[in-house]
Order: structure tokens, then sequence, then C-alpha cells
């Protein structure tokens, strides 16, 4: 074999050997990048799949295919991509937060609104069941005992909804509200009771 | 939340009712069998309007009276 071929075939083995060096320097890197960018996502999953889904499943994508370039060993692109997915994953606990809190306040707002007008509702309600069950002849069109019914559905969810409230159950406050609202207008419906505001 | 008291986190009661304006002719049992199907319950309605009517016979057209 001449010099000439022997230095070839050392060329050769060396370079795979650097590629094989450089490879297996940027594996451990590109793993510990995964590693963080799942530990992103494990810390803000809860509140994220809650208030971001979408965001999250985005994340969780990218995150994928960073996965799946490693395991074809491109190690350069898992490094690569890996500072944005990062970058994104640290963001779902700020966009969930945000998110929550923007939601909190329409409940709140929704409560505010609910708790204002449903005693009045109620009240007035109550007052025209109790004067009709005296009455010795019903309006036509008036159906007392379904109203009736009504009526004591929407009390018994109106005290559900406000020990809700009272747990810090915010949104089950307002859903069971927007259930007694709902039998408190059936029940006036079957009064032919039409509620307005107070003339000023 | 801070206030979990219900009333404290609502403003007070918004004041709704049924309101019937008092037209020429008119009187208290007649209004009362209008929405109550019965004349003889108008002293609940007389009631409810104490702070506009003195006399449930002296009712005037034009006055907005609660219908409870």
């Amino acid at each position: 074999m001449s010099l000439k071929r022997r230095f070839g075939q050392f060329a050769a083995v060396a370079f795979v050997g650097l590629v094989l060096a450089a490879c297996a320097s940027q594996k451990e890197p590109a793993a510990a990048a995964i590693s963080g960018i799942e530990s992103a996502i494990s810390g803000a999953s809860a509140e994220a799949s809650k208030y971001v889904p979408d965001q999250l499943a985005d994340v969780q994508s990218k995150l994928a295919a960073l996965k799946d370039s490693f395991a074809k060993q491109d190690y350069k692109a898992v490094i690569t991509g890996a500072p944005a997915v990062l970058s994104a994953a640290q963001g779902l606990a700020a966009a969930a937060a945000a998110k929550k809190d923007e939601i909190v306040k329409a409940l709140s707002d929704d409560w505010t609104g609910l708790a204002g007008s449903l005693p009045g509702v109620l009240d007035a309600v109550k007052s025209r069941v109790d004067i009709l069950s005296k009455s010795k002849k019903l309006p036509a069109g008036v159906d007392l005992a379904s109203a009736k019914a009504s009526l004591a559905d929407a009390s018994g969810l109106w005290d559900k909804a406000k020990a809700a409230f009272a747990a810090n159950n915010l949104e089950e406050a307002v859903s069971t509200a927007k259930d007694v609202k709902a039998k408190a207008d059936a029940a006036a419906s079957a009064l032919k009771l039409n509620l307005t505001p107070a003339p000023k | 939340m801070a206030d979990k008291d219900s009333t404290a986190a609502a403003p007070a009661a918004a004041a709704v009712g049924q309101f019937h304006e008092v037209q020429k002719g008119e009187t208290l049992g007649r209004i009362a069998e209008k929405y109550y199907g019965d004349p003889s319950l108008y002293k609940d309605i007389f009631e409810a309007n104490k702070d506009i009517l003195k006399d449930p016979n002296k009712i005037f057209p034009g006055q907005k009276l609660r219908i409870p």
C-alpha cells in the first residue's frame, strides 16, 4: 500500500472520529435543553391546560419536534431550536395567570350584577305568588303551580350560589346564579309578571 | 376574593317590580282584578303604595303604582 493511500485512509478515519466526537459533545447539551423545556412545561401545565390550552399544545408540539430531531441524532437542530421553545414554555405560567385574572374579573363582574338583581327579582316573584295564592280566581294565563315550583327551585339554587361564593368558588357561584335567573324568569313568566326597574 | 359576603360584594338589590299607570276611571279594585283576578286583593296594592296613596279610594290618572 502506498504511503499516499495509507494517509488517505487515516484521514478518513480521523474525519469520522471528529464527526462522532462533535456529535457526542452536542448530545449532552441537547438532552439538557429538552429536559429544561420539559421541566418548564411540567411546572405550568396544570394552569396552562385550563387557561391557555392552545398555547400549551403549541409548545408541546414544538417540544415533540425537538425530541424527534434528538432521536435522529440531529443535536444541532435541537440546540438551535431549544431556546425559543424554552422561552415559550417559560411564558406559559405568566400567560395562564393573565388569562386566569381576566376570567376571574369577568366572573366577578357577572356575580356583582347577578347578586345585585336576583334578590329583588326573587322578592317580587315571591310577593306575587303570595298574593295570588289568596286570589279566588286567577287571571287568565297565570300558572301559579308552575310559578311556585320554579320559585322553590330558584330559592334553593340561590342559597347554593351564595354558598359557592362564600367558599370562593366564583365559577360555580356565577353558573348557579345564572340558573337562578332562568328559574326566576320562568316563574315570572308563569305569573305574567313583567318586572321592570322602578320608574324615577 | 377578599369579601365572601355576597351582599357586601354586590350593590343594593335593584328595585324591580311591576308597575301600572292609573287610567281615567280605574279603581284599585279594578287594578287588583286585572293583575290578581280578584278585586278584593286591592289592599295589597294599597299597602305597597302607601308612600303615594293616603286613601285607597283616591287614585288619580297618571299615578304609577307598584303592583306587588
